[in-house]
């Protein structure tokens, strides 16, 4: 593997925000361990002095400090602490009092010290400065942790009052709720989730899924085929073929297909959001019904069948009400 | 590979006229003749210099992406979506789970 595609995949799960720790860990190492190396030579000099070396190399590309903080969280979560210590400190150095580099020591606490320690250390920077997000928002993440759902749910409202626009935040709340059962609540902080960001289809899927959970079924067919909409509407090339669903299009459909059955076994069921029933649940079930026939057998690679076709096949051939 | 090619070609010759304009000038200097107009050949020059330097630039752009939302998404992932970097919990079991089992560190 060169150093090439393990920078690519670094750069990658940056811009995906993806927390994929242990690929991020593995790369990270072996963008330090190469660019080491040319420095290394005939002696074998200490792992902490070729890291030195290294950094010093990297730190001349842009990217080399977001790689290094991406490395630094990785390696606190894969436990590999000593890692996580020396990029920590070549950061710290370079950015003496930045609230980014608080943020990292932060973390670097809450990994091994008790929470009171961490708790208080983000107290103290809250009095210097009580808008710091980073650190408000790792506050709140520790006091979930520790079991004080409420007091985070307190803190969180108060965040977000604060910052509305952060759609982390609106996330976490609707998690917070979910875990503890209050799925409307969950959905009311999902519906700001959809009002910042109204053009991305997971956060629809999850407020669909949110929806149904809490029993709102008219509100959830609604939903789930705004993101069959989403991620599926624009085929116009494809009209006269078939195409095939794909990814989260196919969730959609087996929560279409879910709603139709609830609905159609009780045909005159009050909406919680007053959402009007669907016309004609009959045809959405047997779209549904077919959209996923279609989805689970087109055959992937080497021609072999979809996991799980027979399952599928006899759930959908089910009567509907 | 045929664009790169197309700008090196066209970065030099693009050199070559401008080598070529000073020299001329130059000339024109020690011979105490007044500045006239730039011989054609040169101006020819640098003419093909800017078209083969287009060719080459468009050549040797990188694969055009996709404008949609929807093609964007397709692209993405239900975890990376859901991550909330943020408040991501960092004490977990990746310290136990990851380890070398005799402890040593590398």
């Amino acid at each position: 593997m060169s150093l090439q595609s393990a920078l690519e995949q670094l750069a990658a799960h940056r811009i995906k925000n993806t927390r994929a720790s242990q690929d991020v860990f593995r790369n990270g190492l072996l963008v330090l361990q190469k660019k080491g190396l040319k420095k290394l030579g005939d002696d074998g000099k200490s792992f902490h002095y070729t890291c030195q070396n290294v950094t010093h190399k990297l730190l001349r590309l842009p990217a080399g400090w977001t790689f290094l903080e991406q490395l630094t969280l990785a390696s606190i979560d894969v436990g590999r602490l000593d890692i996580a210590d020396q990029c920590l400190q070549l950061i710290a150095d370079k950015f003496p009092n930045s609230p980014r580099v608080d943020c990292l020591t932060g973390i670097r606490i809450e990994a091994t010290e008790s929470p009171e320690t961490a708790l208080k250390y983000y107290a103290e920077i809250l009095e210097a400065d009580s808008a710091n997000a980073g650190i408000w928002k790792r506050r709140i993440s520790v006091l979930r942790r520790t079991g004080k759902v409420e007091k985070a749910v307190n803190e969180l409202v108060q965040f977000l009052d604060t910052f509305y626009t952060d759609v982390e935040g609106w996330l976490e709340l609707a998690d917070i709720y979910a875990s503890c059962n209050q799925y409307e609540h969950s959905l009311q902080a999902l519906t700001h989730v959809l009002l910042l960001t109204p053009q991305n289809p997971f956060y629809m899927l999850q407020a669909a899924e949110t929806a149904y959970t809490a029993e709102d079924f008219p509100l959830a067919i609604k939903m789930f085929l705004t993101v069959v909409d989403m991620t599926d509407g624009d085929d116009s090339e494809q009209l006269l073929q078939e195409s095939t669903p794909l990814g989260i299009t196919v969730r959609a459909w087996f929560g279409v297909k879910l709603c139709a059955r609830r609905i159609a076994q009780n045909t005159n069921m009050k909406s919680p959001s007053n959402t009007s029933l669907p016309k004609k649940v009959e045809l959405l079930d047997e779209l549904a019904t077919e959209r996923l026939r279609v989805a689970y057998s087109s055959s992937g690679q080497k021609g072999e069948i979809a996991k799980g076709r027979q399952e599928v096949f006899a759930w959908v051939a089910a009567p509907l009400a | 590979m045929i664009g790169k090619l197309f700008l090196t070609l066209a970065t030099l010759a693009l050199l070559h006229a401008a080598y070529s304009t000073y020299e001329h000038l130059s000339l024109l200097k020690a011979l105490g003749k007044p500045e006239g107009s730039l011989p054609l050949d040169i101006v020819y020059e640098s003419v093909l210099a800017l078209i083969l330097g287009l060719l080459g630039a468009s050549l040797n752009a990188p694969p055009l992406k996709d404008i949609t939302w929807a093609s964007e998404m397709k692209k993405r992932t239900i975890d990376g979506m859901d991550s909330r970097l943020g408040f991501a919990q960092y004490k977990s079991r990746g310290k136990l789970l990851f380890a070398n089992p005799h402890g040593d560190k590398e």
